[in-house]
């Protein structure tokens, strides 16, 4: 949306330029300086519309600077400007040419106020202004508007604009605007039958919308054409969702798997029932808090790098503190894994409070980079950009230490120390260290973990307490001390949780997954993939 | 041996005194906050004896988990579950009890039921209009719900790690049901505005006492049957079931069935813990559930010693003592404190409270008698003395894994 | 043997004893009046309740810089309830029993109000409860200076319909006692507007659920019906954030379905980027935004009593420092901090809240005040777009309730009922029929 809204400006400033002043300036200046004048939302949109009726492409400007909110007036002479703010300074802008204006405190300026319904009509307003812009991405913008807010007045510019258009994509969205426009005009049935043929073809779901309206208001063979097309699109539409519940499930085992897979080190092959493992998640979440708030008061171009530049202070910081918690006390406790739980669910409390007394008790703020930010669609499967990137970064931590554990010597000492103490004690393993750093991997991972989910949950100090049930379960319906285990335990989970969540409800779902947990481990009481061998006897 | 030794002879004893103490205590305690005037330096107030009562239900459902975890080595993380559950069958009794007392002045439905608009009460609330039916709830919902659970995972002998994150998924499910408000336990708010409970009413100071009373004695009881049941043939099996199942079954004993009835036995007593319990407090909510809440009285067995009997029981009062002390002390801190606790104790003193303190009587008596021995037979070794800063160590090594759970990193011996 | 176990016990439990009355003695100078501050420091609930207890131990502050009340200063008495229901009822026995507090501000969730009643109503003392909630209550020893659903819910609902135009409404919820009632409500509402039932959705969803992918396509799949659609949302705290970002990313935007707020103030945005939900609704008592000189005076405290200048201020907090004024002014009213004095004063206090007017307490137990509905704008803070002309009385008893229409709650000497039946005459809802 933000890059539109500069694609509209440049687009606004090329044509300012060019354009001969089709109106005089004066009468738009002085209609917008009505907006100071302006005592509710109704009287803002008379204003709007009737800058809209100029035709003029320049008040696209002050109109998307109040749809953002930016656009206010001086409270000594109650003149008009777009003065976005920053702190406690605002800096102006000419509300028609858009040249700077200074800058001064914004408590001199009162915004005029703005609400959705006056959002939409600016939207819908804009894209009849913008139709014939030279931009295809703005104009692509407007046809999707027209398309979904259609209003039978812009037939005609709609047919003028599909006669010049040369962009197909383009085209083929304002033949859809046009159909859409319409169905709510008073054109004759056959133009209608032709219009539901065509929408038809499309099978989203802002058709199938813009179809039921259709169907409500009308009658006869119309309304059953219509009927026939919403059939056909539901049908489409019903396929579609069950890739999408896959969709869905997979992102839920994949936050899953991020959440336990640290859990899988600590607990699956160490030993270690470690109950702190949720806060270690915790610190990685506030650690990427961290970045970002050095990152925004010092350097603020570097923000769409804040996560990659956290990842490796997650991994260090919640290592360190699994370090330390490994040195001080779990060393002490092992082969007596219950202790671990008592002494790690201490730890754990302690975690929180001290996470609570340092950074205060509220959830703090994490911001998405960009590239995380929206969405896109394939076909009528809706995907978010967060969620896909989680889902890539949990498969590649997990590819990363299946290498470690496999491909390694460290990797291959870890096993070996799981595997026999004594034996890979005489063989000149130091095993008091290979337990240290394993699990300063587990808990680095989990800070890891931290960072992807702070994209996704609350970063509070109680991040952890949400995912350390669930972590828990996927390592042991999984398998303990197997991180392929681990891997289809999360994804499984995940997508049986979602297919489950439709019918079930979320919460009956969630009780419904841990009753077949509770089954499954009477059916193979060593999870899914079963360690074979001594090591997990007893 | 002689951790057998004193098991027989000192805990037994110490099992008496502890039932005696409690017995005074649920006579005194009632006499003092009754007869005397508030004044008196030695009035209980009724702050007290609410504060004590539930204490005293904390550690019936500590010892519940002792026999379990202590005994037969089956660390539950769900045993709130079984609480919670007696916690609501008497629940379901005091809010029938209300009558048409609710705010609504319905006299078959509970207030929730009134405002969410059900027009009926459900089946499964009929009959708690009655105490006897309720009571018979109170063993049996969480008895049922523990035999079958038991039946199944001991079948399929699920142990260790397995049976205690199964056991921990037991109590979120349960939770997360008694959230629900299409459940018809009054969802998140649960049961409350009691008025009376056989005919008395809750919040008289005689009622308070009265339940004061039949915790402690509830808990003498229990422990005395608990003392019974571990000093049977019974008890000797769950011992061995701890220390080496597979041993135990090649024998020829049926792990299984020994087990299902040690968590079938400590599921009653958890319930009948929790039915004392939500008289006194006032309300019984899903929050009971939390795995988080079984975590702390697997915290208090551990504290106080396990297998020990008595220690959990120590370790629930000294436990939730500091709770409510630190909660109105330090505010701000007392996790700090709490969580040090648990990590101190892990460390520090393995075996719990009165687990340390036998050890450390052993240890002095065992080197009374060797200096003994020594002073007859010159040439015997030096005596070890493992009561320096980590006895942890010097006991553990030799033995075999310690009661629980095992696994991790350590050489596990074949059996 | 047996004599060192009972020296062991006595010596544990003499310490224990010892270090209540301790607790006890330290406290028990007369010349101070004690308030006590009952919220989670803690748990779960930590992340709302701490600022209250902030704001409270600040307006205590304040009024004995003032000189105090009645002559004597004020003590405030922090516990921490730990987010633990009974810990609750134990925690304000506590407070009355043993530290002898005069009111308690406190409480939260439905829940720990619940938990802590009959102890309120047994040791007979006097709890400010600041937050909205269902409604369903009146009692004598509480006083509500949270909304009602009536001052919140129901003003919302009449904004979208006739404001937005809306048609469709998927009422979205965590599954406990506020959304089912406020939920309950709103559903015979709609429904006596004319609303049909298959234009309703209602679905809840657990504490703290954090994965919002499928719900957040069914709206939009529910509002893909050709109506205009809008949400409205009783999720509660937490959920609220990964409800939120799913929003914004699965493009959710509020020109198309709005989604309107009870939950959610300055506080819960506080953690999270607003810039792709400008334009959703939340429907509050107090907006940190609202331009009056108290609220200026107000959040400038505030921010300096903290030591942050990023501190925001909410709804609840508003509440607080209504109900400390009240009571405040009860107490000089009645002469005396004695709980039947000061709860038969405070019908009828007065004192100016933060918008800009007067609050008044009802005879009911229950405020008057002015709703506003806001849009949640890019710097996470609101804008007022609507608010009613002049104060609405808090309903206790909802009329669109089947079994609570015909109750009323009234305080005042003739009647002193909470539950008072006006079909039948009777105190104590329906009576006996």
């Amino acid at each position: 949306m933000t890059v539109l809204r500069v694609l509209f400006v440049l687009v606004g400033l090329a044509l300012s330029g060019a354009a001969s002043a089709q109106v005089d300036d004066e009468a738009i200046r002085a209609t917008i300086a009505r907006f100071a004048d302006s005592k509710n939302f109704r009287e803002t949109e008379e204003i709007v519309r009737d800058l809209a009726a100029t035709g003029d492409v320049r008040v696209e400007r002050p109109l998307s600077a109040l749809s953002d909110g930016n656009l206010s007036f001086r409270k000594s002479d109650r003149q008009v400007f777009i003065a976005p703010e920053r702190g406690q300074t605002a800096t102006l802008f000419d509300p028609l040419t858009g040249e700077a204006a200074g800058e001064a405190p914004k408590g001199d300026f009162t915004k005029v106020k703005v609400n959705n319904s006056l959002r939409r009509t600016i939207r819908d307003v804009i894209s009849g202004l913008t139709l014939a812009s030279p931009d295809p991405v703005v104009r692509l913008a407007a046809a999707r508007t027209m398309f979904i807010a259609p209003d039978a007045a812009n037939l005609e510019a709609l047919d003028a604009a599909i006669a010049a258009e040369t962009v197909t994509s383009v085209k083929i969205s304002l033949e859809a605007a046009r159909a859409s426009t319409i169905l709510v005009s008073d054109a004759p049935d056959a133009a209608k039958f032709d219009a539901i043929a065509l929408l038809g073809q499309r099978g989203d779901r802002e058709t199938l919308s813009l179809l039921t309206g259709f169907a409500a208001r009308s009658q006869g063979d119309l309304q059953a054409a219509a009927q026939r097309a919403i059939d056909t699109i539901g049908k489409s539409l019903a396929l579609w969702d069950i890739g999408q519940n896959i969709w869905y499930g997979i992102s839920l085992g994949s936050v899953l798997l991020l959440a336990a897979i640290g859990l899988a080190i600590t607990f699956g092959v160490m030993g270690v029932i470690n109950m702190a493992h949720g806060e270690m998640v915790m610190i990685g979440a506030y650690t990427t808090f961290v970045v970002q708030s050095v990152i925004r008061s010092s350097f603020p171009g570097l923000f769409d790098w804040s996560l990659t530049i956290a990842l490796p202070l997650a991994f260090l910081v919640a290592g360190a503190v699994g370090l330390a918690l490994e040195r001080g006390v779990i060393r002490f406790l092992y082969g007596r894994p219950l202790e671990t739980l008592l002494a790690t669910w201490g730890v754990s409390l302690i975690l929180q409070q001290a996470v609570r007394t340092i950074f205060g008790p509220t959830n703090q703020e994490v911001g998405n980079p960009s590239w995380m930010s929206g969405g896109f669609q394939i076909g009528q499967l809706a995907l978010t950009w967060n969620r896909l990137w989680i889902v890539v970064f949990a498969l590649a931590v997990f590819g990363l230490l299946l290498y470690i554990f496999k491909r390694t010597a460290w990797g291959l000492q870890m096993r070996a120390v799981t595997a026999n103490r004594r034996m890979a004690s005489s063989m000149g393993i130091r095993t008091p260290w290979v337990d240290a750093f394993t699990f300063a991997l587990g808990s680095g991972i989990a800070g890891i973990a931290g960072v992807a989910l702070s994209q996704i949950d609350n970063v509070s100090p109680n991040l952890g307490q949400g995912y350390i049930i669930d972590s828990f379960m996927v390592v042991v319906f999984g398998g303990v001390g197997n991180l392929w285990g681990t891997l289809v335990g999360a994804f499984s989970l995940g997508i049986v949780n979602k297919f489950l969540e439709p019918y079930a409800g979320a919460v009956l779902g969630k009780i419904l997954v841990l009753v077949l947990i509770i089954l499954f481990i009477q059916k193979r009481p060593r999870g899914l993939f079963a360690l074979k061998g001594r090591s997990v006897e007893a | 041996m002689i951790t057998q030794r004193l098991f027989t002879g000192g805990s037994n004893r110490r099992v008496l005194v502890t039932a005696l103490v409690l017995a005074a205590v649920a006579v005194l305690v009632p006499v003092l906050h009754l007869a005397l005037p508030p004044s008196s330096p030695f009035h209980v107030p009724a702050y007290m004896v609410a504060l004590v009562g539930k204490y005293l239900t904390y550690a019936l459902l500590a010892l519940a988990l002792d026999l379990v975890w202590g005994y037969c080595g089956i660390l539950s993380l769900g045993h709130g579950a079984f609480f919670a559950l007696g916690g609501y069958a008497m629940g379901m009794y005091l809010m029938r009890q209300i009558g048409d007392r609710g705010v609504y002045g319905n006299p078959i439905l509970p207030d929730f039921m009134v405002f969410l608009n059900w027009k009926e009460l459900p089946w499964f609330w009929y009959g708690f209009d009655q105490f006897w039916f309720a009571a018979i709830m109170i063993v049996l919902a969480p008895g049922a719900l523990a035999f079958v659970f038991g039946w199944f995972a001991f079948r399929s002998r699920v142990t260790g790690v397995y049976l205690s994150i199964i056991t921990q998924a037991l109590t979120y499910a349960l939770l997360l049901a008694f959230f629900r408000n299409d459940m018809g336990f009054g969802g998140n708010n649960g049961l409350t505005d009691f008025k009376d409970i056989l005919g008395f009413n809750v919040q008289a100071p005689e009622t308070r006492a009265g339940l004061f009373a039949a915790s402690a004695l509830a808990l003498a009881l229990a422990l005395l049957i608990t003392s019974a049941i571990t000093r049977s043939k019974y008890g000797m099996l769950m011992v061995a079931v701890r220390d080496a199942e597979s041993r135990t079954r090649f024998i020829g004993w049926r792990p299984e069935n020994i087990k299902v009835f040690a968590f079938t036995i400590s599921a009653v007593m958890a319930g009948i813990a929790g039915a004392l319990y939500v008289p006194q407090v006032g309300i019984i909510n899903p929050g009971e559930f939390a795995p988080a809440n079984s975590i702390e009285v697997v915290v208090w067995t551990a504290v106080g010693g396990r297998g020990t009997l008595v220690g959990p029981i120590i370790g629930a009062l000294l436990v939730n003592g500091g709770k409510s002390w630190f909660t109105g002390i330090l505010p701000e801190y007392w996790l700090f404190a709490l969580g040090g606790l648990f990590i101190a104790v892990t460390l520090f003193l393995p075996k719990g409270i009165i687990g340390t303190w036998d050890s450390w009587r052993a240890s002095r008596r065992d080197a009374a008698e060797r200096a003994r021995t020594k002073a007859e037979e010159d040439a015997a070794p030096p005596p070890v003395d493992p009561a320096t800063g980590r006895p942890v160590r010097v006991e553990e090594t030799p033995r075999a894994p310690s009661p629980g759970l095992s696994g991790g990193p350590a050489p596990q011996p074949a059996e | 043997m047996r004599g060192m176990i009972a020296t062991l016990a006595k010596r544990v439990s003499g310490a224990a004893l010892a270090g209540l009355m301790m607790a006890g003695a330290a406290t028990a100078q007369e010349d101070t009046i004690k308030v006590g501050i009952l919220h989670s420091l803690s748990g779960t609930m930590a992340i709302s309740e701490t600022t209250l207890k902030d704001v409270m131990l600040m307006l205590v502050e304040q009024q004995n810089a003032k000189g105090g009340l009645l002559g004597k200063k004020l003590e405030a008495v922090v516990v921490d309830p730990a987010s633990d229901w009974p810990l609750f009822a134990e925690k304000a026995r506590e407070l009355i029993s043993v530290n002898g507090v005069s009111a308690v501000f406190g409480c939260w969730t439905s829940v720990s109000r619940k938990s802590v009643l009959p102890v309120f109503e047994e040791l007979n003392s006097i709890l400010f409860y600041p937050v909205q909630y269902e409604g369903e209550e009146s009692q004598r020893n509480v006083f509500y200076t949270g909304a009602a659903p009536n001052q919140q819910a129901i003003p919302a609902v009449d904004y979208l319909m006739n404001e937005e135009g809306v048609e469709r409404w998927v009422l979205a919820g965590t599954d406990y006692v506020y959304p089912r009632t406020t939920n309950k409500i709103l559903e015979a509402y709609l429904e006596s507007k004319g609303v049909a039932a298959e234009d309703i959705m209602i679905n809840y969803t657990p504490f703290g659920h954090s994965d919002w992918q499928t719900i957040v396509s069914d709206i939009k799949t529910f509002g893909s019906a050709g109506k205009k659609t809008a949400v409205v949302s009783t999720i509660n705290g937490d959920a609220n954030v990964p409800f939120y970002k799913e929003l914004g990313n699965q493009g959710v935007k509020a020109e198309d379905i709005p989604v309107v707020a009870f939950s959610v103030g300055e506080e819960e945005l506080a953690g999270l980027d607003t810039a792709p939900l400008v334009g959703h609704l939340t429907a509050w008592n107090y907006f940190q935004s609202v331009d009056t000189p108290e609220n200026a005076e107000f959040i400038a405290a505030w921010k300096e009593f903290t030591k942050n200048p990023d501190r925001v201020t909410n709804d609840p907090m508003e509440a607080h420092y209504i109900g400390f004024n009240m009571w405040v002014k009860a107490v000089e009213k009645a002469g005396t901090t004695d709980s039947d004095a000061v709860i038969d004063a405070m019908i009828g206090v007065s004192v100016p809240n933060l918008t800009g007017g007067y609050s008044a307490m009802m005879p009911n137990h229950h405020i008057t005040k002015p709703v506003l509905i806001g849009e949640i704008q890019a710097d996470g803070q609101m804008e007022t777009v609507w608010e009613t002309t002049g104060l609405v009385v808090g309903d206790e008893w909802s009329d669109y309730l089947p079994d609570s229409k015909d109750l009323i709650a009234d305080w005042r000497a003739p009647m002193s009922c909470g539950n008072f039946n006006v079909a039948t005459g009777k105190c104590g809802g329906k009576g006996v029929n």
